[in-house]
């Protein structure tokens, strides 16, 4: 290995809040050689981002307090003045992010914004000159027909091609360093295994040391040389990519690895459900009208978000829904709970047709299905205390009130693995993981047949991640429930499934038993959309890209 | 675009003609008594209020008394009974004076709203901040009549610093014409500095969480840079939302800024009207002001497209 062109030794960063000093990152040390890959992971709080921002001088502010040291090349970061940092960022060391959605400016033009980038450096360059440059970029890094594309907004690039063109801009001065922070997290598996592979050949081809921020260690065993696990603002592992995921010396590092959804760890096996479908939908189709028109719009187009769907679910058992972003399956479940109405087809649940209800006839039934969303921060009024949350599905259906409904919420709390003194607290008082369960809790205060959850996981870490799919499993078996658990990662979904159900443009491609479906995948849709997905084991993806490359 | 703006202007117009049958309906469909009393003023003798009734054919049916009162606003024989003149070139003459004492405080505001804002929020929470913020308030609280009082009996009568009110038009003396403005443009433009300087900060402190304003300091633009070309810009839509509004308002006659300068304005023979109970000319100047309102409405609307290419024109992909 060569010498070091980064070293951080001992960093400390702490921001000052009204409860005192968070202490973010807490005794950071470790070297970046020249052109190796270094990946950082850990979950969220862990520090990393932190580090990361630390290092570009992108946190200094009234209320941070910086200890340690940072040197590239030996001089020293931590101490350069404004001017200084400024000449180092972008064009010795650059940074990507995570969202690519919301890292360009919106009001102006990809290739202006990397002229921009390209001119804070080398003001000598003419705007030509530097435009030029930018179209070159973006052809380097994939983007088809880059002269027209470079005059471009950001809202008409799809989140792959953003992040490509993002990377492009990193590329634009030549940089040693490139800082890629969680860089495929908003992307679907298909668009992040092409920009792991883009990365990965900007490495290989330009020597370009990278720092790879990421919660993901499907994404680490892809790409990373050597490896850093940090937890709660310390470094608690550090290690070849081989010796981290084969001999981990730190117990947290084994509970994460312990903790990854793997796609050849298949559910729990269980007998096949013969009994009538609770749940039945037969051609459902939901289109949305594109209008336009001088004075009055006529329908011109129209979006098939779902197109032609059928499925069936038997009681008790878990249809995996998967698709990527667009696919359609949050309309589907949507239209399914006839939350939207269907343009066509027929929706049976327990045998009786509710496609096309009214709000008033679909009342009484929504006791009987329950939604658990996303986010479980948008999902929960913060207005509102956990036990009203909870106890309000009860109240509107008038199952129960007073010391009753109270006693009920406080069960339905226990249930999922809070307290019931959390019945007064806000949503705010809890973690990620804490509001998903009230989530649930709120889903199951009806004691619903049927639970539709669109992606319970996907905003949670991973450790936290396997104790919610552990929860709804133990749920299952106790209340006899029925789930249509809709994601886009199927490695998380075979997990949970008896069957899954691969939807892709509106359409279901393929459905079948969860181990057929992933071991034995017929249609080319979901055979790409396996072999896309990382495989958190080093041995395993670098044998996968020997004998693709062949 | 093009589409767009034949959309937005269309729909302004629709607008418009609704506007038009509220004023026709307060004016002649509302009232108890006879319209042709009220039209006809203070001093009406019952010929005159007979010969109304006959003009305006308000024994007629609504429709064609709509007809009737369009024709007449729009057609240019609006008459005042009370003050015996002509309306429409009444407001025409007012036009100049209106136009030039809005366009020059407009300018005013613009540059010290968008400046304070500028820099309280760059140096958000400092001592000039704070400053700012003090004078801001200031503004916002200090009535206009007041300050304009103020500054007449200080400014005008006892240093002679300023001439008093009066307009001067631009083509006699450019320069007569600017300093009899003066005192108005700053009377009128102190509240709307306060209050677009605060909300431009407020904007500007929301941006600057923005990913995007990280990615420019990542790629290494100076700190300038950044807050003129990535938070100031992407900050002033809704600046532009207010001053569409504002100075539509304006456009139709600043009343107390424009009675307490003596300018022949709009604004003056508005409030002179009210005063005389001369309908006519209060019929004309509300259509009047409606139109500037609803036109720069659709002005706003047309210029956020080129603020925020996202807004997606004339198309509904629900």
């Amino acid at each position: 290995m060569s010498a070091s062109l980064l070293s951080v030794r001992d960093l400390r960063v702490g921001f000052a809040t009204e409860g005192g000093l968070v202490q973010a990152v807490d005794g950071a040390s470790f070297e970046l050689a020249a052109g190796e890959v270094l990946a950082i992971v850990g979950e969220s709080g862990s520090g990393k981002s932190v580090t990361a921002g630390t290092i570009m001088g992108l946190t200094r502010g009234a209320n941070t307090r910086i200890d340690g040291s940072v040197a590239l090349d030996g001089r020293e970061l931590l101490d350069a003045d404004e001017e200084e940092l400024r000449r180092i960022r972008g064009a010795r060391i650059a940074m990507i992010f995570q969202d690519p959605m919301t890292s360009f400016n919106p009001v102006y033009r990809i290739g202006a914004q990397v002229v921009e980038a390209i001119r804070a450096h080398r003001p000598q360059v003419g705007r030509e000159e530097a435009r030029g440059r930018a179209v070159e970029l973006l052809g380097v890094v994939g983007i088809p027909d880059p002269e027209r594309r470079v005059d471009r907004y950001p809202h008409e690039f799809s989140g792959g091609m953003r992040q490509r063109a993002m990377i492009a801009m990193a590329l634009a001065l030549e940089p040693e360093i490139l800082i890629a922070d969680e860089p495929t997290t908003a992307l679907d598996v298909t668009i992040q295994a092409q920009i792991l592979e883009l990365l990965r050949e900007i490495n290989r081809e330009r020597g370009l040391a990278t720092i790879l921020i990421t919660h993901d260690l499907g994404v680490v065993a892809e790409i990373a040389d050597r490896v850093l696990v940090m937890h709660e603002g310390r470094i608690v592992e550090r290690g070849s990519l081989d010796d981290v995921f084969y001999a981990p010396r730190d117990d947290y590092t084994r509970k994460l690895l312990g903790a990854v959804v793997r796609l050849d760890r298949a559910g729990p096996l269980r007998p096949a459900r013969s009994s009538a479908p609770l749940l039945e939908v037969t051609d459902l189709v939901k289109h949305f009208p594109v209008r336009k028109g001088l004075l009055f719009d006529r329908e011109v187009d129209r979006v098939r978000a779902v197109d032609g769907v059928s499925f069936s679910v038997a009681p008790g058992e878990t249809l995996g829904l998967v698709g990527e972003s667009g696919s359609g399956k949050s309309t589907l479940a949507r239209a399914v709970l006839q939350l939207l109405a269907p343009t066509s087809g027929s929706v049976r649940f327990e045998g009786r047709e509710i496609a096309g209800f009214s709000r008033r006839q679909m009342q009484p039934l929504r006791a009987e299905m329950q939604l658990i969303f996303q986010d479980p921060y948008a999902s929960l009024n913060p207005r509102r205390r956990i036990g009203q949350i909870v106890g309000e599905p009860l109240r509107l259906h008038d199952r129960a009130s007073g010391a009753e409904l109270r006693s009920q919420v406080g069960e339905l709390l226990e249930r999922v693995g809070l307290a019931p003194e959390h019945y007064h607290r806000f949503p705010h008082e809890f973690s990620g993981g804490q509001r998903q369960r009230i989530g649930i809790a709120r889903a199951l205060a009806l004691r619903p047949k049927l639970i539709v959850a669109d992606e319970p996981v996907s905003a949670l870490d991973v450790s936290i991640r396997a104790q919610i799919l552990a929860l709804l499993s133990e749920l299952q078996e106790e209340f006899g429930l029925t789930y249509v658990f809709v994601a886009h990662d199927i490695g998380v979904v075979r997990q949970v499934s008896d069957r899954i159900a691969v939807m892709h443009e509106g359409k279901i491609v393929e459905q079948g038993p969860a181990d057929q479906v992933c071991e034995r995948p017929a249609d080319p849709y979901t055979q790409a959309l396996l072999a896309a997905v990382p495989v958190p084991d080093p041995r395993e993806s670098r044998a996968r890209r020997s004998s693709s490359a062949s | 675009m093009a589409r767009f703006a034949v959309r937005r202007l269309a729909g302004a117009a629709v607008v418009m003609f609704a506007i038009s049958l509220i004023v026709f309906a307060i004016f002649n469909v509302i009232p108890s008594s006879d319209p042709a009393v009220s039209l006809a003023g203070k001093n009406a003798t019952p010929a005159l209020i007979a010969g109304i009734t006959e003009e305006w054919g308000l024994d007629e049916s609504l429709p064609r008394q709509y007809v009737t009162m369009m024709e007449k606003i729009f057609g240019g024989d609006l008459i005042s009974y009370e003050g015996r003149e002509d309306v429409d070139e009444r407001i025409l003459e007012g036009v100049p004076a209106t136009f030039s004492l809005c366009i020059g405080a407009a300018a005013i505001w613009m540059f010290f709203g968008i400046l304070f804002g500028y820099l309280s929020a760059v140096r958000s929470g400092g001592l000039l901040d704070r400053a700012l913020t003090i004078v801001a308030v200031t503004g916002i609280s200090i009535p206009v009549f007041w300050l304009a009082a103020i500054f007449l009996n200080y400014l005008t009568y006892k240093t002679q610093l300023f001439p008093s009110g009066t307009y001067v038009p631009f083509t006699e003396s450019p320069f007569e014409w600017a300093s009899h403005l003066f005192l108005p443009w700053v009377t009128l433009a102190i509240t709307y500095i306060g209050i677009y300087s605060r909300v431009l900060r407020s904007n500007m402190l929301d941006a600057m969480k923005e990913d995007y304003v990280r990615t420019a300091r990542a790629k290494g633009l100076s700190e300038r840079h950044v807050m003129t070309r990535h938070v100031l810009r992407n900050s002033l839509a809704p600046i532009v939302t207010l001053f569409g509004l504002d100075f539509g308002v304006l456009l139709g006659g600043a009343i107390v800024v424009e009675g307490v300068f003596n300018l022949d304005g709009i604004g003056l023979y508005t409030f002179e009207s009210l005063i005389n109970q001369d309908l006519p000319p209060v019929m004309a100047v509300v259509i009047f002001g409606a139109f500037f309102i609803v036109l720069f409405n659709a002005l706003v609307d047309i210029a956020y497209a080129y603020l925020d290419p996202r807004v997606k024109l004339g198309e509904s992909a629900q």
